[in-house]
């Protein structure tokens, strides 16, 4: 299905996409399903857009993701929003 | 020229030793200088220019950190570093990404690294001349923006030494603070005035090569304060806490602490006391 030999960095960001979605499951029915559409769509963003030899910059999400996760599963938080926002060139 | 040098890396100047009270070596803190411009150059609008290179990077367009030139007129600004980034930030590049708040030394934030050294930017004076000077984030630290780093770590590592008063016992006389002696008081200076800038902790090697399992001479210096607290009763539990090979011993009194503090504490001593009660 994927590669063949995944590098230890992709096995973080895996680790940490699983992350999201086992802390997704902890929350309400409907909050669930919009945590799994905007971490998805970001990491899919993401994916695509991020060089894959940018170790800096994917070092820099993974920590950025990491204490995103850590805010997520406390039990006081109950959902994600997200708000989209184009930057302009004026 | 080398007696020049010398004369600098000791601290002294001979007619020229001002009010300094702490000797910051290597790095200028005396004023000579400027005051034999200002009386030569007599009443002219001239100015003094300053190239500055400003570690950049930004997260929302990443590529590879840089560093940046910015030209300052030293006579439009002020005397210290962070006068400078102010004014850059101001006039010239707004993006430019820096933490700051107290501007006189109290409160840590503006904690980077200046020509080499790490030190508040509020409290280092721009070096007169026509040298560059490189300012870059705090080494080994985890970079967010530009110069602000990621101190989470740090943070944690100072919360895990518990720095709060631990009795068993009720105070003497309860509601009323527990009463210490002028020596016991004492017992803590050097330490209390501590804060928290991260300069030590990021300029000694040893905790580069161990941020994680070492907890570095702040967070040492700090448990070294409670340990000395005549009031706290938990002293033993706090010694067998931190009696561990990594977060104590390694230490290996490269004292790049005492060189780098700028509040002048010595964080390497603290250590070697620590180091003399675990036995």
């Amino acid at each position: 299905m994927g590669a063949s030999k995944l590098s230890g960095m992709q096995k973080q960001v895996l680790s940490l996409y699983r992350g999201f979605l086992r802390a997704a499951r902890s929350k309400p029915i409907e909050d669930r399903k919009r945590i799994e559409m905007i971490v998805s769509t970001e990491f899919r963003h993401n994916s695509k857009e991020v060089d894959r030899k940018n170790f800096q910059y994917i070092e820099y999400l993974l920590r950025l993701g990491t204490k995103q996760l850590d805010q997520l599963k406390s039990p006081d938080i109950v959902s994600l929003s997200s708000v989209k926002v184009v930057a302009s060139k004026s | 020229m080398a007696s020049g040098l010398i004369g600098r890396l000791v601290g002294t100047k001979p007619s020229r030793l001002t009010t300094a009270a702490r000797l910051i070596p290597a790095r200028w803190t005396s004023t000579g200088a400027e005051a034999e411009t200002k009386a030569s150059s007599g009443g002219g609008r001239e100015s003094k220019l300053k190239n500055f290179q400003i570690y950049r990077w930004n997260p929302d367009n990443p590529g590879k950190p840089e560093l940046q030139n910015y030209q300052i007129d030293l006579k439009d600004c002020g005397p210290m570093v962070l006068d400078a980034l102010i004014k850059i930030k101001n006039e010239m590049d707004p993006s430019l990404t820096f933490r700051r708040s107290c501007r006189e030394g109290i409160c840590g934030s503006c904690a980077m690294n200046i020509d080499g050294c790490n030190g508040l930017a509020c409290l280092t004076k721009i070096q007169d001349g026509a040298s560059e000077t490189t300012i870059t984030p705090l080494p080994h630290m985890f970079v967010i923006k530009d110069l602000v780093v990621d101190m989470t770590n740090f943070y944690n590592q100072y919360k895990s030494i518990e720095p709060w008063l631990k009795r068993k016992t009720p105070p003497s006389v309860p509601g009323k603070e527990i009463l210490q002696s002028k020596k016991d008081r004492a017992k803590l200076d050097g330490m209390y005035e501590c804060i928290l800038c991260a300069c030590c902790s990021t300029s000694c090697p040893s905790y580069w090569w161990n941020p994680e399992s070492y907890l570095g001479p702040a967070a040492l210096l700090h448990a070294n304060r409670w340990i000395s607290d005549s009031r706290d009763e938990y002293t033993k539990e706090r010694l067998e806490a931190i009696d561990d090979e990594f977060k104590l011993y390694r230490c290996h009194t490269i004292l790049n602490c005492a060189r780098a503090c700028p509040k002048g504490l010595n964080p390497g001593k603290q250590i070697t006391h620590i180091k003399q009660l675990q036995r």
